[in-house]
């Protein structure tokens, strides 16, 4: 698969401050990448560095294999923290000024206002749109010229419930169109949800990325207790689904690998005479497997 | 093209635009209709003030203290351009920095155009009106001080344009195009000699437009070296492309 953005050890310092620090990442062509991270951790710093608005301090970066130019950036849709518009002007008058700049057809503004659901309201100005307005209206001007990539930071952020289901509805069908989508968040279950990918950071740094499986795990985690905890920790031992237990005074903790489930596990002991006083399932919160991977 | 048509888009449908010109124009009438009256030495200046050719020089002398206010213009224009982050937006779809600066450059050219069209429409006007000359020789006789006035007008603003992108933030940057202009250099003006000061920029855009009836002046005090406004343009000229280049160098060089 073609690499849609490279970056190669990209670090921004404000004075003292390490905002990003070697930062390498790779995004391939069709993914949806989630950038994760708590407030501050340098996400918008990562993204406005590599959207051209922010030196950086050192490394480099490439947009599909080569260095960015005007030529890139018309490959590239984009919305960086804030909505950014002529509160005077209307939706539509807007996206004029945005479709002069990135050389787009006219004709698809409306298109694309009523994609985002503002068709009937292409004539109110900016300064009358609640923020879940905006936000749509940001998402349509990035997608005015038809690019391949689109990049969003917390593209849901300060939402109400109903606009935050509107942009993440938004964000599936247009992925669902092949595009690329970079995605910055510090949300764990917006990323889950959406992205097939994910990095990491924290303070700057990166912590780990890879596909969102094999980082979010969404394994269970599993309690049992016994009368006789000997012959349970004997046939654990022998279970080739346990991936790992731990015995904690009177009970044992484990995780199963995935597709096996409580029930497995509660039929094997019971064939082997053993009969459990206790099983009970937890779901490892995603937070507690955001600070796992942060203090790593 | 492309970067004047979008800048077009944005201002005129700018309430604070028209709201500023119409100050503009409003204000200007309202002078050249009472300078008539003004009394110089227990005299008013009557409607002689209006005589064609010497008409254009009063005019674009009337018009000079104007630039001011395009100036606070220029910087409402580009400042805002930070404040709602839309040079930034435009910077991530797809313009250069060099190009975002130009762009405000050409809106300079237009205002300044808009200026002088005014100017001379005004002077028709009040000319044909109140003048005792009509020939066609004292019509056209000293028309080139519009020209003066355009280079001029083009140089405050850019100045203006200079401090809007230096400071980012309107009213900060209002203030040190006015301090600038209208204190700090004319206090350096005091302290060097007339020979270098009149080629400090605020006096070489005042000297495209003399003080009318400063040879008279000149006759009962030490007369003042400033440049003739034929001499002036080359310096002013000079300072625009200095102040335009070192906006787009500050643009390339910091985050926005």
């Amino acid at each position: 698969m073609a690499t849609v953005l490279y970056l190669d050890e990209l670090s921004k310092k404000y004075g003292s401050l390490q905002a990003v620090h070697q930062l390498t990442l790779q995004v391939e062509a069709g993914s949806i990448y989630g950038l994760l991270g708590p407030n501050g951790s340098g996400k918008t710093t990562t993204l406005g560095m590599v959207l051209d608005v922010i030196r950086p301090s050192s490394g480099s970066f490439l947009w599909f294999g080569r260095s960015m130019s005007k030529e890139t950036k018309l490959r590239v849709g984009a919305l960086l923290e804030t909505p950014n518009f002529y509160p005077y002007l209307t939706a539509k008058a807007n996206l004029q000024v945005v479709a002069d700049t990135k050389q787009a057809d006219h004709g698809h503004i409306n298109k694309m206002l009523d994609m985002v659901g503002l068709g009937t309201r292409s004539h109110t100005t900016f300064k009358g749109f609640s923020l879940g307005m905006k936000q749509r209206l940001a998402v349509a001007a990035a997608m005015l010229n038809d690019p391949e990539v689109l990049v969003l930071d917390e593209p849901t952020n300060g939402l109400d419930p109903q606009g935050i289901a509107e942009v993440r509805d938004l964000i599936t069908r247009i992925a669902a169109q092949g595009k690329t989508i970079l995605l910055a968040s510090h949300l764990l279950d917006e990323v889950e949800k959406v992205c097939t990918h994910v990095a990491v950071l924290q303070a700057g740094k990166l912590k780990a990325n890879g596909p969102v499986g094999d980082i979010l795990s969404t394994q269970d985690q599993l309690l049992i207790s016994a009368e006789e905890l000997a012959p349970v920790l004997q046939l654990l031992e022998r279970l080739p689904y346990v991936v790992q237990f731990s015995q904690d005074k009177n009970s044992i903790n484990l995780s199963l690998s995935e597709g096996y489930t409580s029930t497995d596990l509660n039929r094997d002991m019971f064939a082997q005479g053993i009969v459990l006083s206790q099983l009970l399932v937890r779901r490892k919160s995603l937070e507690a497997q955001f600070l796992e991977i942060t203090q790593k | 093209m492309n970067l004047i048509r979008t800048e077009l888009r944005k201002i005129l449908q700018y309430p604070t635009f028209w709201v500023i010109m119409a100050t503009y124009v409003l204000l200007q009438v309202l002078l050249i209709y009472f300078s008539s009256s003004f009394m110089v030495s227990g005299q008013s200046l009557g409607k002689s003030l209006y005589d064609f050719p010497n008409l254009w020089m009063r005019f674009s002398y009337i018009a000079y203290f104007f630039n001011l206010l395009l100036g606070i213009l220029i910087i409402v224009l580009i400042t805002d351009e930070y404040s709602f982050r839309t040079l930034r937006q435009q910077v991530i779809d797809g313009r250069t920095r060099t190009e975002a600066v130009l762009a405000k450059f050409y809106v300079t050219l237009g205002l300044a155009g808009v200026g002088t069209v005014f100017l001379l429409v005004m002077g028709l006007l009040f000319g044909f009106l109140y003048s005792s000359d009509t020939s066609i020789k004292a019509i056209f006789g000293k028309i080139d001080y519009l020209s003066y006035f355009f280079v001029q007008a083009v140089g405050y603003m850019c100045l203006a344009l200079f401090f809007a992108f230096l400071i980012r933030k309107s009213g900060l940057a209002i203030i040190a195009f006015l301090a600038w202009s209208k204190i700090v250099e004319p206090i350096i003006h005091y302290q060097l000699d007339d020979r270098i000061d009149r080629f400090m920029p605020m006096k070489v855009f005042g000297s495209l437009t003399p003080t009318p009836g400063q040879e008279i002046i000149d006759g009962l005090t030490s007369p003042m070296m400033v440049l003739s406004p034929a001499w002036a343009v080359l310096p002013a000229l000079f300072y625009i492309a200095v102040l335009v280049l070192a906006s787009i160098v500050l643009v390339r060089l910091r985050d926005l």
